[in-house]
């Protein structure tokens, strides 16, 4: 559904994304991650044939963005970034207008806007001027703008931002509602974000893309990385002598007041049980005995810190 | 051409939904109500006709087209709306001469004002009807021209005044000093001169003669600075 090839973009000598590939297949719905600058905006700025590309190409249903922009304008519904809006308009008046321009005559504009408006909860607001909504409510019209035509792939550029808890979650909803009849390309710089609505993420930073799969696949690539954590009644050199001769153990640190000694293991494996025995076996107290799993969170704030950036692609 | 009529209705509407459509329409009638008062059009005695007005009516244009003209495109430049009107299945074109043709029908409406002035010169007099018509389609070709030019000023900056002051200096120029300017040129720059003469091209008009000369140099240099335009807005795509 969505082709896109090297693609590279300049501003002046500035390169916000550096030749960048992915594809997209119809139903998917895909998250563009990276944090404020990574280049996410510019590359949804391309696909949606708002500007050129510096070299590369990118393709949509099969057309070009550059030689066959109208075509690809006409499958693409988009929400841009900062959701611009005509403030002095009224919500009928404002997605009336937008029905004209993606073709639709006057009874498949009624239609339309009675299907977008009822799907985006936008009923009671109908007849209000844009200037007087709410954020969360404004982000609606533009959701009811992108939809409005019903397109085959929907871009939606930091749909979420700005909206409060109850949106957002509304918003979440939504979306991976509106999946289930569209191919969906989102972008965020927040991670749950995209976690919760999305099944393949594309995480980017500094215009390349540093790594892509679904939530799990990337979970399991950074799980190497998770640790266990012991608390128990036992001098420290005891406590160290003894887990460090446990099978599968990289790393141990430990600390101990009191006569309780606190104990981080660093290890692939879930090495609860082994613990616990041993624990029994040299007569320690345990108070406490917990996995820790390296989340994505802690997987994505390296990647945008630069550890692992640019290293694959 | 449908996409071309949706982007005229809302940016006429647009026009009429803010201030600065009625602050421009009042100064515009204000103006022209004075040069009228002040020439004595209706004084006792004086031939029936709006021959006053119509000399000075396209240099106060100069400065009031613009004017209706600047939001046009640096309003969509400044709020960020023309990503969503670019990234719409309608071409640059479509988009630009729309917004053309609204700026162009919000002054017909505003000149379609003074028509007062006609109705009150039968009442009281016996005006030359072919000269007045063809003087008032000299000045819809006058608009035809300085809103194709404003709008070229309001597609290069996101700025409403720059976009004003932009579209009004050079017209000002022009139109104020071009009989100064051809009387003091020599050989081929004084033809040249003598050919984009805007005031020049008015007077015939204003003086009954509609010529087909006339007609084609409004039409063509509204087209020219409307491709300009439209070529402006293409160009800002690849920033």
């Amino acid at each position: 559904m969505i082709e896109v090839r090297n693609l590279s973009k300049f501003y002046g000598s500035h390169r916000a994304v550096d030749s960048i590939s992915f594809s997209i297949a119809e139903g998917e719905i895909v998250g563009f991650l990276g944090p404020n600058g990574a280049g996410k905006t510019t590359t949804i700025r391309i696909l949606t044939c708002f500007h050129p590309a510096t070299a590369g190409a990118a393709a949509i249903n099969g057309h070009d963005v550059f030689t066959e922009s109208i075509k690809v304008r006409s499958v693409v519904g988009y929400l841009p970034e900062n959701n611009p809006l005509y403030p002095e308009m009224r919500v009928r008046e404002y997605l009336d207008f937008r029905g004209k321009l993606h073709g639709l005559d006057r009874a498949q504009r009624r239609a339309a806007i009675g299907r977008v408006s009822e799907r985006c909860w936008l009923t009671d607001v109908i007849r209000r001027p844009i200037g007087q909504l709410s954020k969360g409510f404004r982000q609606r019209v533009g959701l009811a703008d992108a939809l409005l035509h019903n397109p085959k792939v929907l871009i939606l550029d930091e749909p979420t931002v700005g909206l409060d808890p109850t949106q957002i979650r509304e918003t979440r909803s939504l979306i991976q509602d509106l999946a289930k009849e569209h191919t969906v390309l989102l972008s965020s710089h927040i991670l749950p974000e995209v976690q919760a609505t999305c099944q393949r993420i594309i995480i980017i930073n500094r215009g390349r893309i540093v790594a892509s799969g679904s939530p799990d696949e990337l979970r399991e690539r950074v799980s190497g990385e998770s640790q266990t954590i012991a608390e128990v009644q036992a001098p420290e050199t005891d406590v160290r002598a003894g887990l460090e001769g446990l099978q599968g153990v990289t790393k141990v640190k430990v600390a101990s007041t009191n006569g309780w000694t606190r104990a981080t293991v660093a290890t692939k494996a879930d090495l609860r049980e082994t613990i616990f025995r041993l624990s029994a076996e040299k007569g320690w107290a345990v108070r406490e005995l917990r996995r820790e799993v390296a989340s994505l969170e802690d997987f994505f704030v390296k990647i945008v810190a630069g550890a692992i950036g640019g290293s694959e692609k | 051409m449908r996409n071309v009529t949706a982007i005229m209705q809302r940016e006429l509407l647009s026009l009429f939904w803010s201030p600065i459509g009625y602050i421009v329409i009042a100064g515009f009638l204000l103006i022209t109500g004075v040069i009228v008062l002040v020439s004595e059009t209706f004084a006792p005695g004086q031939p029936a006709s709006l021959r006053s007005m119509f000399q000075y009516t396209p240099l106060i244009l100069t400065i009031i087209i613009p004017a209706i003209s600047m939001r046009a495109l640096s309003e969509e430049y400044r709020t960020g709306t023309i990503e969503t009107l670019t990234t719409a299945p309608i071409t640059d074109f479509e988009m630009v001469f729309g917004k053309y043709l609204a700026s162009l029908a919000f002054y017909v409406i505003m000149l379609a004002c003074t028509l007062v002035y006609l109705v009150l010169l039968e009442i009281f007099g016996n005006p030359d009807w072919g000269a007045t018509l063809s003087a008032y389609f000299g000045l819809v070709l006058v608009g035809v021209l300085f809103t194709a030019f404003g709008i070229f000023a309001s597609s290069l900056t996101r700025n409403q005044i720059v976009a004003w002051i932009l579209g009004a200096v050079p017209l000002l120029l022009f139109a104020w000093f071009s009989f100064y300017y051809v009387s003091r040129a020599e050989g081929w720059v004084r033809e040249v001169l003598q050919q984009v003469n805007v005031m020049g091209r008015f007077e015939q008009f204003a003086r009954g003669s509609v010529t087909t000369d006339g007609l084609v140099f409004f039409l063509a240099s509204a087209a020219f600075f409307l491709f300009v335009s439209v070529k402006v807005v293409e160009s800002r795509r690849w920033r």
